[in-house]
């Protein structure tokens, strides 16, 4: 069902990526969903846009988007008090275990990953988070990242750090964490599956969407064998099982 | 309630293939609509296409899903009995990469079911990948072929590329089809100006195609049997344009993709507009 929700705060992090803040009260929602959001009225752009929870508190659900293409350039020029068409929430939510837990968030990766973030720390499970982008001014949120993980590390790999997310992980003990999350570019999430991690990892994927619920077979991502479907197996998957190749 | 083929439909709305899966998901829509249009079947399981599988176009988009379905087998075993306690009507969409598939995948299926659509947009592999729909002959032979397998309404859905609608509905009717269900989707490109290379090539769907899709709708008209109108409606207004273009029922497809609830509203619109126009 589409629902039509207010525009109630927009905010620019940088002069590519913003968060736009709806009222959406009493959902029940896990990290790893995400919402389908039109981006037009009309009939083109055709499709809505797959965009993760960065955090939902209170009835308040913010989206973080950045601007990539027409149809999030759309999204960045509606204003406070414009209404705003979404669907969902779609996807496989996250369970969460008590495990000591490492992030890992490439560009805007970070935005389902705030919300994992929200609910680990709600459920105090500790976790440290580490953060990479390409220009030190991307880096969104650092204070909050900050605040609610034990450790938090940030690189820039055109910043004073000159070090990529993967980089980063060298400067930790991995052993000592029971399980990982990573959201980036796929290319991130090819690198690091080649580290070949000694803890499981759980990857947040990325496709063209058609439908974004099941429907329409347009998504597709290798996994263990077989084609699994984005939008409902997914989008979070043991990195390990997927072939990024086929 | 409308009576085509002997059977009696809850409205003229029908859900068109490939975009609803097996009509399991969203269960009040399919509850709702006239019949469902199954995702294409295969006699053997297909894994379908690597992504990317889908891109937008203006209004609209290619897929490229590359028909992945769980084979007839499968089909048969695990998802019909799901699918027939569903308060609709069953039809299921058949493939093939050979003439002989479809009748055997007719067979198999046999009496479970409303009746069949025959996607004959597929490539011909023994005939070097032409559609079995863009050759009368070949068109012809598959629907005579399967007419043995079966007396539930078999219903041809043409592909309009590169040949004549018409042409070849008059042969799936002389062959022995009972309806006719058109458009499939239209041959598209989308190029990739970097590498130098097509990025995507499939099926093109969506508002986009709408115009044609009325047209060779309309030049069907007087065949004789019941027509079902798709592509790129969107709204009732849209479905009583193909109703008045000689349509008798339409079905729904990327719409979906935009709200999995769009055929509820075009059923409302089109009970509205038909209301106001004294049709019915
Ligand atoms: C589950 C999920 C969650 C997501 N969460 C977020 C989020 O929280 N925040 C966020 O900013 N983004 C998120 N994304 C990504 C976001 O959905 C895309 O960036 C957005 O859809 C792009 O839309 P656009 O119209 O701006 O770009 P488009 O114009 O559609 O595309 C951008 C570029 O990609 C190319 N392209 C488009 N379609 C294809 C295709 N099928 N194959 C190959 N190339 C193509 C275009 O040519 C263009 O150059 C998420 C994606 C998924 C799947
Ligand atoms: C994602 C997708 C998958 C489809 N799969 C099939 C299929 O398996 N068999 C078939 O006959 N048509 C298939 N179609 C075609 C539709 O049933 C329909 O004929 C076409 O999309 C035109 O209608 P529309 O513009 O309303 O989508 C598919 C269309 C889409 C968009
Ligand atoms: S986008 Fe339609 S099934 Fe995933």
């Amino acid at each position: 069902m589409v629902r039509r929700v207010t525009i109630k705060k927009k905010q620019w992090f940088t002069d590519e990526i913003f968060g736009l803040e709806v009222h959406l009260p009493n959902l029940d929602l896990q990290p790893g969903q995400f919402f389908q959001v039109r981006t037009s009225t009309t009939y083109d752009p055709f499709l809505n846009r797959p965009i993760s929870i960065a955090s939902y508190k209170g009835g308040r659900l913010l989206l973080i988007i950045k601007v990539v293409g027409r149809g999030t350039k759309m999204l960045g020029q509606k204003k406070v008090g414009e209404d705003l068409q979404i669907l969902g929430p779609f996807g496989k939510g996250l369970k969460l275990k008590k495990k000591k837990s490492l992030l890992i968030a490439g560009g805007i990766g970070v935005a389902p990953l705030l919300f994992l973030a929200q609910k680990m720390y709600g459920k105090r499970i500790e976790f440290d988070f580490v953060y990479g982008v390409k220009k030190e001014q991307a880096l969104i949120k650092k204070s909050h990242i900050s605040q609610i993980a034990r450790h938090a590390i940030f690189v820039a790999e055109q910043g004073r750090s000159k070090m990529t997310v993967l980089g980063a992980l060298d400067m930790l003990d991995i052993a000592s964490y029971d399980i990982a999350y990573a959201c980036g570019p796929t290319t991130m999430l090819i690198e690091l599956q080649k580290l070949n991690l000694p803890i499981p990892v759980y990857a947040f994927c990325e496709d063209f969407l058609g439908c974004g619920c099941g429907l329409c077979l347009g998504c597709a991502i290798m996994y263990k064998g077989e084609y699994k479907r984005i939008c409902e197996d997914g989008p979070v998957f043991e990195l390990k099982g997927i072939s990024f190749d086929e | 309630m409308i009576k085509l083929f002997g059977i009696i439909f809850k409205n003229r709305v029908f859900i068109a293939s490939g975009v609803f899966g097996f009509g399991l998901k969203y269960k009040r829509v399919s509850n709702q609509v006239g019949a469902i249009f199954t995702k294409g079947i295969t006699l053997e399981p297909r894994k379908g296409n690597p992504p990317p599988r889908v891109f937008e176009t203006a209004s609209g988009l290619i897929n490229w899903v590359g028909l992945e379905n769980p084979g007839v087998e499968k089909f048969c075993e695990e998802i019909l009995p799901k699918m027939n306690k569903l308060h609709t009507k069953i039809f299921v969409n058949v493939a093939g990469s050979e003439v002989v598939h479809y009748e055997r995948i007719v067979e198999r299926i046999g009496e479970q079911v409303d009746g069949f659509e025959l996607n004959i947009s597929c490539p011909n592999v023994k005939e070097g990948g032409v559609a079995f729909g863009q050759d009368p002959k070949i068109a012809a032979s598959v629907v005579a072929r399967a007419r043995t397998k079966t007396k539930l309404p078999l219903i041809v859905k043409l592909t309009p590329n590169f040949c004549d609608p018409l042409k070849i509905a008059r042969v799936c009717i002389a062959a022995g089809a009972d309806g006719i269900s058109l458009i499939n989707t239209l041959h598209g490109m989308v190029y990739d100006t970097g590498r130098k290379r097509p990025l995507i090539t499939g099926g093109l769907s969506g508002p986009a195609i709408k115009p044609f899709a009325l047209y060779c709708v309309n030049r069907l008209q007087g065949l004789g049997v019941p027509i079902i109108g798709m592509g790129g409606i969107m709204t009732g207004q849209d479905a009583y344009e193909f109703l008045l273009a000689g349509a008798s029922a339409v079905a729904i497809g990327s719409a979906i993709l935009r709200d999995p609830y769009a055929p509820l509203k075009i059923i409302r619109e089109l009970k509205k507009m038909s209301n106001k126009n004294g049709n019915s």
